[in-house]
């Protein structure tokens, strides 16, 4: 059913409402001029801002690099936080003393939005990579250690006495019976994680950055540059985009069990 | 093989802060090989005893003995299947029936072998790298059965394994079960509250009474089979036809009727 006569006709479908946008776009503010170019930028002239941005460079670097460093910083912070915050939350979904343990921290922390860390994280680190790392993790972490652990509690019971019934214990437990069923929720986390990472990392570098997607909106911001301010916004959708659905490939790939 | 000993049992859980005694003073022995069916009012306390032997649930007072030993947890002597068939979604019908045997480290060429000779007993050929959502009910509750008997347990503990079966499949899974048990006899404490096929199955049942649940009538069934050669009818049908058949049911639902009376009045 997925894969029959639905999936092209969804990418026409999809298409097609993104060419009437720039058709639309277009009429708006080149055709007709309803929107002033001093507000909104016509297709031209972010072509044109597009063109600058890969040959000559702005704001210090080339799209490529900006769009590059980060992908790269998302990355890094995201793979912190889910290598830290998934077994973290797998632990405290299976033991109630961990759970006991850690939970007042979280309590603590969780309602403070991950963009507050952000002047701390310059005072700590300044304004390179790794106060955003760090601004990335923190934005991350909280997501994939809650649904972790959710997802561990959301295992039915007979499963996990099942097991241990089977005799299964220890590592082969956690691999293959905790992490599998928790696995559904935790994918839920990490989407969640990669959206905060991705606002957070906007945040942080248009607060201070020598390169990034962020430090080209704040320079065009400066600089009173409408079609650049778009060629980012247009960087940050891709590079956001492309990351989400590469983890939907790896959702899909690693749970062929699961039917939706 | 091993026996299972039911010595005092009582099981009380706190609830709201209100004891509550969910099993009382049950004393019974499934013997060697012997196949002993619970039925009982739902609530009664079947399940609970069956976890106590299972090492997933513990005594408030007496003993639980399998094999002479008293349960201290889950043990590879006893094995069990559960009324939500309980297999592991994210594997595979040989992944699942396999899984046991990883766990006890057996090696590859007599995993293989065992669970090939499961797969063709319980009619799974051609299923083998299906996952449980893809299978029909009964299928699954072959794979939950097949992975309990792959281990070669002393002791085979079932709740209500057919409880969430269609009215045929269910029949067919009995007829599977009773030949199964002829292949490689088994300790069985099977747990049912469908009277006749307590009867079809047990050598002995074991009545219990409403809670808190006691022992009300053990009535063996064993004899009548012999007696009236219920064995020579391959089909279920056919032996619930015979008259001892239809005289034991009736008896069993009767003494479950007095005490629904009994509890209303
Ligand atoms: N973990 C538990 N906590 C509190 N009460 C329980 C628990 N398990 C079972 N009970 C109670 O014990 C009684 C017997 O339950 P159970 O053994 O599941 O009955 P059956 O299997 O015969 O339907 C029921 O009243 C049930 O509510
Ligand atoms: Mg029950």
């Amino acid at each position: 059913m997925r894969n029959g006569w639905r999936e092209p006709s969804r990418l026409a479908v999809g298409g097609s409402t993104l060419a009437a946008v720039v058709v639309l776009w277009y009429l708006a503010t080149t055709f007709t001029q309803i929107i002033p170019p001093v507000y909104f930028p016509t297709p031209a002239e972010v072509l044109q801002a597009f063109r600058q941005i890969t040959v000559q460079g702005y704001a210090d670097g080339q799209l490529q690099q900006h769009f590059l460093h980060s992908c790269w910083l998302v990355l890094m912070g995201f793979a912190a936080a889910v290598g830290l915050g998934v077994p973290l939350g797998m632990l405290m979904g299976w033991s109630r003393r961990a759970e006991a343990l850690i939970n007042p921290v979280f309590l603590l922390l969780r309602p403070i939005p991950p963009l507050a860390w952000i002047p701390l994280a310059i005072v700590w680190l300044g304004l390179g990579d790794a106060a955003k790392v760090l601004v990335i993790w923190f934005a991350a972490f909280v997501p994939a250690v809650i649904n972790s652990y959710a997802g561990v509690r959301s295992i039915e019971p007979y499963l996990i006495e099942a097991a241990r019934s089977l005799g299964i214990r220890g590592a082969m437990l956690v691999r293959e019976v905790l992490f599998p069923g928790a696995l559904p929720l935790i994918f839920t986390g990490l989407r969640l994680s990669l959206q905060a990472c991705w606002t957070t990392l906007v945040a942080a570098e248009l607060i201070g950055a020598i390169v990034g997607l962020g430090h080209v909106l704040y320079q065009a911001g400066l600089d009173l540059f409408p079609a650049m301010i778009v060629v980012g916004m247009i960087g940050v959708a891709i590079a956001g985009g492309l990351m989400t659905t590469a983890l939907g490939r790896l959702e899909a790939w690693s749970m062929p069990w699961h039917r939706r | 093989m091993s026996n299972i000993i039911f010595d005092r049992v009582a099981r009380h859980f706190r609830r709201n802060g209100v004891d509550l005694a969910a099993v009382d003073g049950v004393s019974f022995e499934v013997r060697k090989s012997e196949f002993v069916a619970i039925v009982g009012p739902s609530g009664c306390g079947k399940t609970t005893c069956l976890r106590m032997a299972a090492g997933l649930d513990f005594p408030t007072a007496g003993s639980v003995t399998v094999g002479g030993k008293p349960v201290t947890g889950p043990g590879p002597d006893r094995s069990v299947v559960f009324q939500q068939f309980a297999l592991f979604p994210w594997k595979t019908v040989v992944e699942n029936i396999d899984f046991g045997l990883r766990a006890a480290r057996l090696p590859l060429t007599e995993r293989r072998e065992r669970v090939g000779r499961y797969v063709d007993l319980m009619g799974l050929k051609g299923h083998e790298s299906a996952f449980p959502h893809q299978l029909s009910g009964g299928m699954q509750q072959r794979v939950a059965i097949a992975r309990s008997y792959v281990l070669d347990p002393d002791v085979l503990l079932m709740d209500e394994p057919f409880g969430s079966l269609d009215a045929q499949t269910r029949v067919v899974m009995q007829e599977e079960l009773i030949k199964l048990a002829r292949v490689s006899p088994r300790t069985v404490l099977f747990i049912t509250h469908a009277v006749e096929e307590a009867v079809y199955l047990a050598d002995r049942v074991v009545v219990m009474t409403r809670r808190p649940g006691r022992i009300g009538e053990i009535i063996d069934v064993a004899k009548v089979r012999m007696d009236e050669h219920w064995d020579r009818h391959e089909r279920v049908e056919d032996v619930m036809d015979e008259a001892s058949f239809v005289h034991l049911r009736t008896h069993i639902w009767r003494l479950l009727r007095e005490q629904q009376s009994r509890n209303e009045q």
